[in-house]
């Protein structure tokens, strides 16, 4: 019998842009030389492993090898000393900051620490393959569900695991099902809300293209607890790829009996659409989500009346988020009880996060609820690039806040981030450094918003307008006494007065950075310096003569040929010639280009 | 159902709206976006209130908040004032020169601070009012148009309206006086578009525009034969043929 | 060639089917035309104006044509802490066009997006569908070269 080898090649977003697919075509091809050899090739290609930053990843199985960065150039090595032969190429294993190589990805600090549930399947199978879905015990859930389990038994189940809304706001699921099941209407809708907007946050997109099948199977269970025949899963225009996946795993569901008229031949039906975003982040707003599917502007509405009792046009509506409608099939299989098993008190469970910015293992990473930040950042990120100094960490998109230095050991859970004056959001958790300027991301995030509001109520609209007017004058040096009391004025205002879940969160990002970064809106206000060296009108850079070392690094790199000097002799910047990109002082190894 | 507001006991129906439990009342709250002919908006956020249930006080928009049990409400609350006023400073921002949000400003205490950057010619605050109105009774002439900071009210194109009949409920519901209507020999002119105004027969008054009429009788189906008559000729009138009848039914 | 009329054809007279409608005209001719719009509010008899908001409400529409080729760069988070818009001056630089706007060839145009999920590979610039990470200023140079632009210099 001849071995059978499985290449796995990572094609998620961030690896199809590290060139993924051609390694993957070329592998193809390979796979299919006949030869004398004792081996059976077979090569998949899967959703995003989530260690985008080391891509495009490779994995040989059985052997539970993992290359990283793999170039085309590599691929014959691969496929004689590694298919064909079983031998590890040392120079593609994964190397951790010390520079220890790890044969299998799973020993690796990065996923040694971290509990797979949402996101179990992906990087293992491919997603265009329903086959490799069933495989991993899928749609086992919705047999129990329609055979075996009364809608009350779902409920309990749900109930029992005490998960919570991974969208946002951390709303308890099972209250959410049971509310819509309370209101006697029919039509009633199952929704999925995949238009996952935080600048900074991919899990959603990684599940919808790696692990399609979990999501409808998800939406499926809660269809038949509340009677529903008719889903949607809007996703954001953006996610082509996750598109089509979601689209072909609807098809194959269908053709395979698990969606459509009489599922199973259970007597049961439902049947899932796609709709895709028009591009506005307000539209990850429940109540705008529905108002676009029913084919109009994303405005939101007031919820005195929760969307559960009148959703989409007007009827009881559940609308859960990507990662919630993956979990929902393991809670049914494996019970409430042993989800309830991971987490915090009162946040039940894992999160999926994506770890970006300036950290190194940059990627998605699922840990338990209650995971410190120091572990997330430190130990599973592997720190902060280039050693520097850590300064925040940012949580929960436009509507979140920034968490500083101190706060480092906090159990990451929906309500320590709540008291910290940011919230879970959909899982962005995005790294700064000494080199990020905290009143600059004040500002990113209020310019976003300033296009994203619906523009519907004046708090909001008129709230963040002016916030944006303040904040950039302070970023370009026109920053004034009584400005910070004014952005706390209008924070206050806005938090409580705007309409929707968007506009009161809007301060957030505003009132977090003042509360745990004032000094550094002074130092701009008072002393027009920007400490970090990013707001262009407060900087200066210059070269410390006694660190330089003349490797000329900097000169190389200077896109304005701003910097002279000889080699091995302190270089200069030609401060009137610079445009303060920071190529200099993010290339310089001895810390000798500083701040002024 | 009784309900407290501002210590004032009130009855009221479940589903109501707090706003027009609190009129009915005679208790005053500040609002911009509200019309009693129209579907309540809650845009403009002036009218929101407190509501104190079991304890917890929570600010909500008392024109589309609906009443569902025993509650306690605060319409003038320190913290109310301080947000309706730094709410009117916004406004005011926007529409430094408009003397209904001048006077509103003025009565919360509302000062713009001079950094702010204004365009004196505005008047509009973009609560959607008149986009509601030509809704439900012009023809969905306008709408608003992008979105955030850069919202606005137009009609396609920014250009006359094919379907505008130039009946002015936009104006006529504007909290801020900002669209500009001019009627001058006989003729309106309404976003960028003009119409020709129609005498009333009896009395001789201008009284509605050419294609109002028109719009009008092609939904109700009236004959475009009928008489040119003025709402107020037309009352006097039926009245009049009321009194015919009768007087016929007498003999 | 695809006609407005086969497109929106294709999808039932129903009025949620307006902005998938929408999209799939701007796909076909990189913007909304005049008459595409007018077809539509006659087809799902919805008034133009709804639609006219709708088509300056979403993001992915657009009224004015847009270029051959589309450069998004990203300015998510991510990438704006790893200087995004370092990218943006860059671009201006080779082709004078800023956010929003369209070369004179039409060519190309440019835009930013919030964030396309990328963020591991930050800083992000998409041509068209296809992707680029890790972009530096010298990169930008050689990847708009690739298209045939930089005529400008």
């Amino acid at each position: 019998m001849s071995d059978r080898k499985i290449v796995k090649v990572c094609c998620g977003t961030g690896c199809l842009a590290n060139g993924s697919g051609v390694l993957f075509e070329k592998l193809l091809e390979k796979s299919k030389i006949k030869g004398d050899f004792a081996v059976d090739i077979l090569v998949k290609s899967t959703g995003c492993n989530g260690l985008c930053e080391k891509g495009p990843l490779i994995k040989i199985e059985p052997d539970g090898i993992t290359y990283c960065k793999v170039k085309l150039s590599d691929i014959d090595e691969i496929y004689e000393k590694t298919i064909l032969k079983g031998e590890a190429i040392e120079r593609l294993l994964f190397s951790d900051s010390s520079g220890k190589k790890t044969k299998s990805h799973k020993d690796t600090e990065f996923y040694k620490r971290q509990v797979k549930l949402a996101l179990r399947n992906i990087g293992e199978i491919d997603p265009t393959c329903i086959e490799d879905y069933i495989e991993r015990d899928g749609y086992k859930a919705i047999y129990k569900a329609l055979f075996e389990m009364t809608p009350e038994d779902i409920i309990k189940e749900v109930e029992k695991s005490k998960i919570r809304g991974r969208g946002g706001a951390g709303f308890l699921t099972y209250r959410k099902w049971m509310g819509a099941k309370k209101v006697d209407s029919f039509p009633k809708y199952v929704v999925c809300n995949g238009d996952e907007g935080d600048p900074g946050a991919f899990m959603d997109r990684s599940v919808m293209e790696g692990d399609p099948h979990s999501i409808i199977e998800g939406m499926i269970i809660c269809a038949r607890y509340l009677d529903s025949h008719k889903g949607y899963i809007y996703i954001r225009d953006e996610y082509g790829l996750a598109i089509k996946n979601m689209k072909a795993a609807i098809e194959d569901a269908k053709n395979h009996g698990y969606l459509g008229k009489n599922i199973l031949g259970s007597g049961f039906d439902f049947d899932i659409e796609i709709v895709r975003g028009g591009g506005a982040f307000v539209c990850g707003e429940s109540t705008a989500l529905m108002s676009s599917i029913e084919g109009k502007v994303g405005e939101p509405r007031a919820k005195y009346i929760h969307s559960n009792e009148k959703g989409l046009w007007g009827q009881p509506t559940v609308l859960n988020n990507v990662e919630t409608w993956a979990n929902i099939p393991l809670i049914i299989l494996k019970g409430g009880e042993w989800f309830a098993g991971y987490g915090t008190e009162n946040s039940k469970g894992t999160k999926v996060f994506s770890l970006v910015g300036k950290v190194k293992n940059t990627g998605l990473v699922e840990v338990p609820m209650g995971t410190t930040l120091r572990e997330l950042i430190f130990d599973i990120g592997g720190g902060i690039i280039g050693n520097k100094k850590f300064k925040a960490v940012q949580t929960g998109g436009p509507s979140g806040g920034c968490i500083p230095e101190g706060l480092l050991d906090l159990k990451v859970d929906f309500d320590t981030l709540t008291e910290a004056g940011s919230m879970m959001g959909s899982g962005g958790m995005i790294v700064m450094d000494e080199r990020t300027c905290m009143v600059d991301v004040a500002r990113y995030y209020i310019k976003f918003l300033s296009e994203e509001s619906c523009g519907k109520c004046a708090p909001c609209r008129e709230g963040i307008k002016r916030m944006l007017e303040i904040l950039t004058d302070i970023c370009e040096g026109r920053g004034k006494e009584g400005d910070i009391e004014l952005l706390e004025e209008i924070c206050s205002m806005v938090e409580s007065a705007a309409l929707c879940g968007l506009g009161k969160t809007a301060p957030n990002p505003v009132m977090t950075t003042l509360k745990y970064f004032k000094d550094e809106y002074i130092e701009h206000i008072e002393n027009k310096r920007c400490p970090a060296g990013v707001c262009k009108n407060l900087t200066t850079f210059f070269i410390d003569s006694e660190k330089c070392v003349g490797c000329g690094l900097c000169r190389k790199n200077c896109p304005a040929d701003c910097i002279s000097g000889e080699i091995k002799k302190p270089h200069f910047i030609d401060a009137s010639k610079c445009i303060k990109c920071g190529s200099c002082i993010e290339n310089c190894r001895f810390s000798a280009v500083k701040v002024k | 159902m009784i309900i407290k507001i501002d210590g004032k006991e009130c009855t009221a129906q479940k589903g109501e709206y707090l706003l027009s439990i609190a009129r009915r009342n005679g208790i005053e709250i500040p609002t911009l976006c509200h019309s009693d002919a129209l579907p309540g908006i809650g845009s403009c956020r002036l009218c929101i209130v407190e509501v104190v249930e079991k304890g917890r006080s929570r600010v909500v928009t008392s024109c589309i908040f609906p009443v569902m049990g025993e509650i306690e409400v605060l319409t003038n609350s320190k913290k109310i004032r301080n947000m309706r006023k730094t709410l009117l400073m916004l406004y005011l921002a926007r529409v430094p020169e408009n003397e209904k949000i001048k006077k509103l400003a003025e009565e919360y205490g509302a000062v713009v601070p001079e950094r702010f950057s204004a365009d004196k010619s505005e008047d509009c605050i973009l609560c959607g009012l008149c986009v509601k109105a030509c809704e439900s009774l012009g023809s969905s002439a306008i709408s608003t148009v992008n979105r955030g900071v850069t919202k606005k009210v137009s009609t396609p194109y920014d250009e006359p309206s094919k379907e505008c009949i130039g009946c002015g409920s936009c104006a006529y519901v504007c909290p801020t006086n900002a669209m500009k209507i001019k009627e001058k020999d006989g003729i309106r002119t309404i976003w960028n578009k003009d119409f020709k105004l129609i005498k009333c027969e009896k009395c001789g008054e201008y009284f509605a525009t050419k294609e109002q009429i028109e719009y009008i009788n092609k939904k109700k189906g009236f004959n475009l034969e009928d008489e040119m008559l003025c709402d107020k000729c037309k009352k006097k009138k039926a009245g009049e043929r009321l009194k015919e009848v009768f007087e016929d039914y007498r003999e | 060639m695809i006609e407005i009329k086969d497109i929106i054809e294709k999808y039932p007279r129903e009025k949620r089917y307006t902005l998938a409608m929408l999209q799939d005209v701007q796909k076909q001719f990189n913007y909304i035309p005049r008459q595409a719009l007018m077809m539509i509010s006659e087809y799902v008899d919805t008034p133009l104006s709804s639609l006219y908001s709708m088509a300056t409400f979403y993001k992915a529409l657009s009224l004015k044509p847009k270029g051959k080729y589309i450069i998004k760069v990203c300015d998510g988070t991510a990438c704006h802490i790893r200087s995004s818009m370092v990218l943006i001056d860059e671009i201006y630089n080779i082709l004078k066009i800023r956010i929003g706007e369209t070369t004179e060839d039409g060519m190309f145009s440019l835009e930013t997006v919030n964030c396309l999920g990328s963020c591991a590979i930050a800083p992000v610039m998409v041509v068209n569908d296809k992707y680029y990470g890790k972009v530096t200023p010298a990169m930008v140079r050689e990847i708009i070269k690739e298209y045939g632009g930089e005529k400008n210099e």
